[in-house]
């Protein structure tokens, strides 16, 4: 009978059809869950997160921005500008951003030391997995800690109830326990020397102790940093051989990635792993976009002439009007100004396209002087440091940003004698002079030791020193904070070159603002448990 | 296009004038009464001859079909009675022994009978008791749409659509159906032809193919899709031929030009000079421009040629499409072919747009007791665009300098001042560009087997098989900073970039329903129940080369260099879900006059755990048609029809990742790195195994009433809907380092009204159809994580609070221009601030003498309110008008950027004519600020984000002519003697003219997305608005 065929069709039809029904269990196959995701192999994935958490490009220029060495043309609601200025609240973005983004790797870090007590692996690699994971850790808090004071600090993972809860720790108590942490996990890192090639960029013991000397040094404890300063200048079969590279403008070039000045970098990879920020510091000539971080002219004087005496020293030989001549040869690896020789600084690119002509009075490029507001630089400056001639200034390098090196060790251990009142000729030859001679200098003037100086004459010329040393490479803002220098500095209109106009740029010192971050209004708003917020604010 | 011409040649054939509809074999000897041929002819009201007319015998299944002539004949004895029916007529009873010579049926204006498609099923007008709109398809039919979203604007009531650019290759519009019931997701879904399909699904559909689309608005009707359905349903089924209808070949054709127009205008060259001094001086810097270059702008005015207005040009638009319909006595078929092409208005190299290719088979077969109907559906979609990005607004933040050029004379590119890096037009036609195409396949077999009289079972087995490919191909841009220049200033896409992804879904439905529908008597009884399950799986893959061939585009040596070849597998990508569901609906209904109806669904979805999984989704709705009862007879017959009814159920919204119960550990290849190597990392994400469905609760109540005998027909509806168990994201601190999974947390209210009127009249030989809706939606957000929440949305904030409506604007409001240093001093002001006479002034809420943010207040919200549509159709003769008016009664939307603010943020360097009300010592009435420099005190008072006023808010109220038409149908007799039933040519054109009383930018321009989430960007920087002008062409066979 037909409906009994059809019957039996339909009944067939629909037992397939439910045999066929998809599953309701359906996990995701392009990800881990809790139940697969923690083996030996994977939890070195989450390290991998915590190193790419440590620091950044956008770090490193943030931190610039606060100091007196740029300024922000363009981005008016830029935090550094804004604390430059004296506009920054609790409100402002970079407090809320940077506090995020420091917790979400001690997040990283504590979800690894967490899980990887319950895995099987090799003793001595879990050691020293553990202690580059608690370094990045230490890393995170000092920065914490020194941008805002007190926050909250845990040992191990929290719980979202935990976090709406707790209240601040207090600076102190956080910088002890992480030197107590540095000093415990030294042994178990390996020294520069014991790395292969292909380990290139983890932390070694010299970061742990480099580290240490920095928490020393924020708080002007100079014994100590006389101290952690020599464990690296001396014990170097310890804690790894350390030299200055002999380039200083190689010092920041793809090729020298990795020499023996760099104690730690933050690793990125050519067209893989990049950063971009370069592009809003360069001459438009040279593939800029448009302009806004840009050097002062304050960095600018601060550089000597090749003699060894500040510009406005008798006998310095400056020219106003040739002002860019004969001066420290670090000024032209920092920084480009008008009629700056790119073919004869910068490695072949864009070769043929002259030199960099800004004065608007005889520029007929690109890169000529338009006023303030506008896509050249406000000041008449770029920036030549950290531009690779192998990215082009595209919006993707790939160079490594150095955030420990040696010059820097050298910096503080002269520091740190000169502060006690032991700084002498030999001190002078093995730190000012050796960074002085690496930087191009050969006058005498430059390179000896200046007798007769006061402790306090000799503190300015290690202070700017150090300036110039390191320009723009982050450090300076935490400098004017420990030598309190701020009313000094953040005063009056920024200026540019002498050809530029008024910029309308004001600079104004308000010290408990100018000198700590504000804990972020949210973060507040959240837990109250986090106030008072943070004088000032 | 020789595909087409095939087909007219087969429609030819299969359209010649057969016999199509056989009468029924006598019947058996025992009927006694003697049978003659009985033969008349069967006219509309205008005597034009009607085909396809049913002529039964009643109560035998004797019967014809009037032929091409409007002629009958059929057997019958005198005292039979003729039964005349016609799809759209009024059902006409005669006796056989009447002079059948002229028999006029009369078009049905009444629509009781008007059959609506609801889930799973159908209703009928009069019987429906939920809320359920049926769209005219008259109105997405024969339009210069790009898709069906776009025809359907104003179309119904409360479905509210917003087109947030004209751009054919960057369609993005806002689809909501009463308005925003929840935080998450607001989109409605889609079901075509019985399968749940999504928005690009609809948008696929050629529009001429649509035969009816229900809009499911209630619980009453849209329960029985459960867990998806919270945002209501859009139903469409597509077009099917009838059991012995003759065939008919339709072919329709519309072509005319997109011209853009521009809303916005620069100033001359020398006002932008003279009032950019006048901005720098105002603050004490120093003026830009020399009076010698102001001389000189002002002496080659001539010669300015705004960069912006050189992007755009007039573009072609065509349709066609071509069908044939028809059946035979147990097969009925319909058979289609569409062509949508829409060219860019981008001057470009290659040529930028879109084209559409439908094909459609829908064919129902019956094998005895069981009906198989297949339905096979392709689409092709092509898109062509640019990989150039800020087209818009890099070349209109660029100054009406006469020496700003795109090119040299010798076809150079070059860039300048203002835009240094790339030019917007040397990205168009660079011959780079984005290929996108879209493979679409619907299939579906539905069987339905008659067990019973009145039960049938059906089963259901469908697939969608959408495949997206994108090709990508970069040429390098070379741009010269001067027409001088010897060496380029910059070359863009210098590595000679090709890509390819490739996406490949597969969506799956199973259906078995068992449907059941009896009257006895008066009784009539409904059921239905059934088991569906869909599965949706997606996988995707891509591959880019570097450095590829210059000519060819294929690899080269370098290609394989480390990093030039990089991509993603199917692996990477692939994601499945699957929900399985138990679906039934219960009817009752006495008389035609007091109906009631349970339904319900209980789904259960893999995106939530076990225990979380299944969900009941319930309704219940009744109607009392009161015109229906005896004491309502006199009402009834002279007034018109009266139905009260009500709904109520909870409806779901699954609006959550697919993953989310899980905590997900994601690896990746390119975050960090050891000695320039690339080493693996990996973040996580928190997973809640708690999640589980939103539920919103909708109570509805409407009344349904004709007047003037039924001619005009008005429905209102008002609703409440409440929806708890929102989905949203606790706020954490950041001290977590990471953020919580969201859960079920929030609480909504959402309540409105809808009204349509139809109204059919007739005046001597016219013909009038006004059609008008007009609809309203308010929500209200009840319970809130920490109560409430203020977002800054670049300038302006948008506040989420309980008591308020969602993602309200928030900031200062604008208190007026201070007129003196006097009242300056006497006002509150933003700490840290110097202002100046004719800078903003804030309204101190609070009165503490301050401004701060205790004084930022509600300041409007997007989602548009008082949404209306009205079309009148008049015809007379063969001569038709057509008129389409949309808009929206109330909204309020944020513009921000250089459309607002001068010479913004040193990033445009344009005042805009439209900005040249601002305040000035001789000008102290002006509306905007003076200007200042960018920076300044004064600068950041008036305009910065940190202190928004509602300066940047703007009335977007409007009403558009949307659509217009014209037409003319060839009187029959004529066109019949080239074998045509109809033919008819008309005029067309869109988006006419639109009243609003904000000028520069679309009304629908919107940041905010169907959420009303701000989508952040920037929605003043769009693709010109484009006007329609047509011709169209309509022939059947």
């Amino acid at each position: 009978m037909k409906t009994k065929r059809y019957i039996t069709l339909i009944a067939t039809a629909s037992i397939l059809m439910l045999a066929g029904c998809n599953s309701l269990e359906q996990p995701p196959v392009n990800q881990f869950t809790d139940a697969n995701y923690w083996t030996a192999e994977r939890a070195q994935y989450m390290i991998n997160t915590a190193y790419s958490q440590m620091y950044s490009a956008s770090r490193m220029w943030e931190d610039e921005s606060m100091s007196d060495n740029v300024i922000n043309q363009r981005s008016t609601n830029n935090g550094g500008r804004l604390l430059q200025t004296g506009q920054a609240n609790s409100d402002t973005d970079l407090f809320n951003n940077e506090w995020d983004s420091m917790y979400a790797g001690i997040k990283s870090c504590h979800t690894f030391l967490d899980n990887v007590q319950n895995i099987q692996m090799d003793a001595n690699l879990l050691k020293r997995n553990i202690a580059e994971v608690q370094f990045i850790r230490c890393y995170l808090y000092f920065r914490l800690a020194t941008l805002y004071g007190d926050v909250p600090y845990y040992e191990q993972d929290i719980t979202s109830s935990v976090a709406l809860e707790t209240g601040k720790t207090p600076k102190n108590e956080i910088i002890s326990a992480i030197r107590a942490k540095l000093e415990e996990i030294i042994p178990d890192l390996p020294s520069r020397d014991q790395l292969p090639k292909a380990e290139n960029g983890r932390i070694t013991k010299g970061a742990a102790v480099m580290l240490l000397a920095r928490t020393y040094l924020y708080e002007n404890d100079w014994t100590n940093v006389e101290k952690y300063t020599r464990m690296l200048i001396d014990e170097q079969s310890t804690y790894g051989t350390y030299s200055l590279f002999n380039s200083y403008r190689g010092l920041f070039e793809e090729a020298n990635e990795y020499n023996q000045e760099v104690i730690l970098d933050r690793s990125y990879i050519p067209n893989l792993n990049t950063w971009d920020q370069i592009q809003d510091m360069i001459p438009l000539s040279r593939n800029g976009r448009v302009s806004d971080r840009v050097p002062v002219q304050a960095l600018v004087d601060s550089y000597l002439t090749l003699n060894g005496r500040a510009i406005d020293e008798a006998g310095s030989g400056y020219r106003a009007d040739d002002p860019y001549k004969d001066r420290d040869p670090r000024l032209t690896a920092t920084i480009i100004y008008d009629g700056y020789d790119w073919d004869a600084n910068v490695n072949n690119w864009f070769e043929g396209k002259g030199k960099i002509q800004i004065n608007p009075a005889t520029s007929t490029t690109e890169d000529k002087y338009t006023g303030p507001n506008a896509n050249t630089s406000a000041t008449g400056y770029y920036i030549r440091k950290w531009y690779s001639p192998q990215d082009k200034g595209s919006a993707s390098s790939g160079l490594n940003i150095i955030m420990m090196r040696y010059a820097d060790v050298l910096l503080m251990y002269a520091e740190a004698l000169n502060e006690q009142n032991k700084f002498d000729a030999s001190a002078w030859d093995k730190t000012i002079k050796a960074i002085r001679q690496r930087a191009g200098f050969t006058n005498s003037y430059a390179l000896d030791f200046p007798s007769g100086k006061s402790q306090a004459e000799l503190r300015e010329i290690i202070r700017n020193e150090r300036r110039v040393e390191l320009a723009i490479e982050g450090l300076r803002f935490f400098d004017i904070k420990r030598w309190d220098i701020g009313a000094k500095v953040f005063s009056g209109e920024v200026k540019g070159a002498w050809f530029t106009d008024k910029i309308g740029i004001v600079l104004k010192h308000v010290p408990e603002r100018n000198y700590q971050w504000a804990i972020p209004q949210s973060e507040i708003d959240l837990n109250p448990n986090l106030k008072p917020q943070n004088p000032g604010y | 296009m020789p595909f087409l011409e095939g087909f007219l040649a087969i429609a030819f054939l299969l359209s010649n004038p057969v016999q199509t509809f056989a009468s029924e074999p006598s019947a058996p000897s025992d009927i006694p009464a003697p049978q003659v041929p009985v033969k008349g002819t069967v006219v509309d009201i205008n005597g034009e001859p009607l085909i396809g007319v049913g002529v039964l015998v009643k109560g035998t299944n004797t019967g014809a079909v009037t032929g091409l002539d409007g002629s009958f004949t059929v057997n019958a004895s005198p005292d039979d009675i003729l039964v005349f029916s016609s799809v759209g007529f009024v059902e006409l009873e005669l006796p056989a022994s009447a002079d059948l010579s002229r028999v006029v049926l009369e078009e049905d204006s009444e629509l009781l009978d008007e059959v609506i498609v609801i889930g799973y099923g159908t209703t009928t007008r009069k019987s429906a008791t939920g809320s359920v709109e049926a769209v005219r398809t008259e109105l997405l039919e024969n339009r210069p749409v790009a898709n069906v979203t776009q025809a359907l604007q104003g179309a119904a009531a409360n479905v509210v659509i917003q087109r947030k650019s004209f751009n054919p290759n960057g369609e993005s519009t806002n689809f909501n159906i009463r308005g925003i019931s929840t935080t998450t997701d607001n989109t409605p879904l889609f079901v075509i032809d019985g399968l749940i399909a999504d928005q690009s699904a609809f948008n696929n559909l050629n529009p001429n193919d649509i035969e009816n689309l229900s809009v499911l608005k209630d619980a009453g009707t849209a329960a029985i899709y459960g867990s998806r359905s919270a945002n209501g349903v859009i139903l469409v089924t597509t077009k099917k031929g009838h059991k012995g209808d003759r065939s008919k070949v339709r072919f329709n054709a519309l072509a005319g030009y997109n011209v853009p127009q521009f809303l916005f205008h620069a100033t001359h060259g020398y006002e932008n000079a003279v009032l950019t001094n006048l901005a720098l001086t105002n603050s004490g810097n120093a003026p830009k421009f020399s009076q010698d270059q102001i001389r000189d702008l002002a002496a080659n005015i001539d010669k300015e040629n705004w960069l912006y207005y050189q992007l755009y040009e007039p573009a072609l638009q065509q349709d066609y499409s071509a069908s044939i319909t028809g059946g035979s006595e147990k097969t009925s078929y319909m058979l289609s072919l569409g062509y949508h092409d829409q060219d860019s208005n981008y001057k470009s190299n290659p040529k930028f747009g879109a084209q559409r290719y439908n094909m459609r088979a829908n064919i129902t077969t019956e094998i005895g007791r069981l009906t198989i109907t297949g339905i096979m559906a392709y689409t092709r979609n092509n898109q062509t665009q640019t990989t150039g990005s800020s087209i818009e607004i890099n070349a209109s933040r660029t100054p009406n300098y006469y020496y700003y050029k795109f090119k040299s004379d010798d076809g150079r590119y070059l860039v300048n001042d203002v835009v240094n890096d790339f030019s917007s037009l040397g990205q168009l036609e660079s011959g780079s560009f984005n290929k996108y195409a879209n493979n679409f396949l619907t299939a579906s077999v539905n069987a339905e087997f008659k067990i019973i009289d009145g039960l049938k079972l059906r089963g259901l087995v469908g697939t969608d098989i959408i495949g997206n490919t994108r090709f990508t191909r970069n040429m390098p841009q070379v741009y010269w900073s001067s027409e001088e220049a010897t060496v380029p200033r910059t070359v863009d896409d210098a590595d000679y970039r090709t890509g390819n992804w490739n996406e490949d879904i597969l969506r799956s439905n199973l259906q078995l329903l068992l449907d059941y529908n009896k009257t006895f008597g008066r009784h009539t009884v409904t059921g239905l129940v059934g088991a569906t399950n869909e599965s949706y799986t997606r996988t995707a893959n891509e591959i880019t080369k570097n450095y590829v061939d210059h000519e060819l585009g294929i690899g080269t040596s370098k290609t394989t260099e480390a990093n030039n070849t990089t991509g993603s597998t199917s692996m990477d990508t692939m994601s499945k879900t699957s929900i399985t569901s138990i679906l039934g609906r219960l009817g009752y209904n006495f008389d035609d006059r007091y109906y009631g109806e349970f339904s319900f669904r209980y789904d259960g979805s893999s995106k939530f755990a076990p225990k979380k999984r299944w969900g009941f989704f319930p309704s219940f709705a009744a109607g009392w048609r009161i015109s229906q009862e005896n004491f309502m007879e006199n009402y009834r017959v002279n007034v018109g029809d009266l139905k009260l009814r009500g709904s109520w159920g909870i409806l779901g919204n699954q609006s959550v990742g697919n993953y989310d119960r899980f905590t997900t550990y994601s690896v990746s290849g390119t975050s960090y790195g050891f000695d320039n190597t690339a080493v693996t990392t990996a973040g996580f994400k928190y997973g809640n195994e708690e999640l589980t469905w939103e539920k919103t609760s909708t109570a509805n109540v409407g009344i349904d009433a004709g007047f003037f005998k039924n001619s005009l027909k008005v429905t209102f509806d008002y609703f409440y809907k409440y929806t708890w168990d929102i989905l949203m994201q606790p706020k954490t601190p950041g001290v977590l380092g990471t953020s919580m999974p969201r859960s079920n947390y929030g609480a909504m209210e959402n309540r409105g009204w809808e009204i349509t009127l139809n109204y059919n009249f007739k005046a001597g030989s016219t013909n009038h159809l006004i059609n008008f809706n007009l609809a309203d939606s308010k929500n209200r957000l009840v319970k809130f994580p920490g109560k409430e929440e203020i977002l800054h949305g670049e300038e302006l904030w948008v506040i989420r609070k309980e008591g308020l409506q969602w993602n309200a604007f928030y900031g200062y409001k604008y208190d007026g221009l201070f007129q003196s240093y006097e009242e300056i001093e006497n006002s509150a002001l933003p700490t840290g601030l110097t202002v100046h006479p004719g800078d903003v002034k804030r309204k101190d809420m609070n009165n503490d003498g301050v401004i701060d943010e205790q004084d930022r207040t509600v300041l409007g919200h997007a989602f548009p309110r008082f949404t209306f549509g009205l079309n009148y159709s008049f015809m007379w003769k063969g001569f038709d008008l057509s008129v389409f008016f949309q808009g929206v009664g109330k909204r309020e939307q944020m513009i921000r950027g250089e459309l607002v603010e001068p010479f913004h943020e040193n990033y445009s360097y344009v005042i805009y004519k439209h900005q040249l009300n601002y305040w000035s010592p001789v000008n102290t009435g002006a509306y905007y600020p003076r200007l200042a420099a960018q920076g300044s005190d004064s600068d950041v008072n008036n305009w910065s984000k940190d202190w928004g006023t509602d300066l940047f808010i703007f009335d977007m109220k409007y009403i558009r002519l949307k659509n217009l038409a014209v037409g003319y149908t060839l009187p029959q007799k004529a066109t019949r003697k080239i074998g045509m039933e109809k033919c008819r040519i008309y005029v067309n054109g869109q988006d006419l003219f639109t009243l609003c009383p904000t000028s520069f930018v679309d009304p629908e321009t919107t940041e905010m997305g169907h959420n009303m989430n701000n989508n952040s960007g920037n929605s003043a920087r769009n693709y010109p608005n484009i006007r329609y002008f047509g011709l169209g062409l309509d022939i059947e066979f």
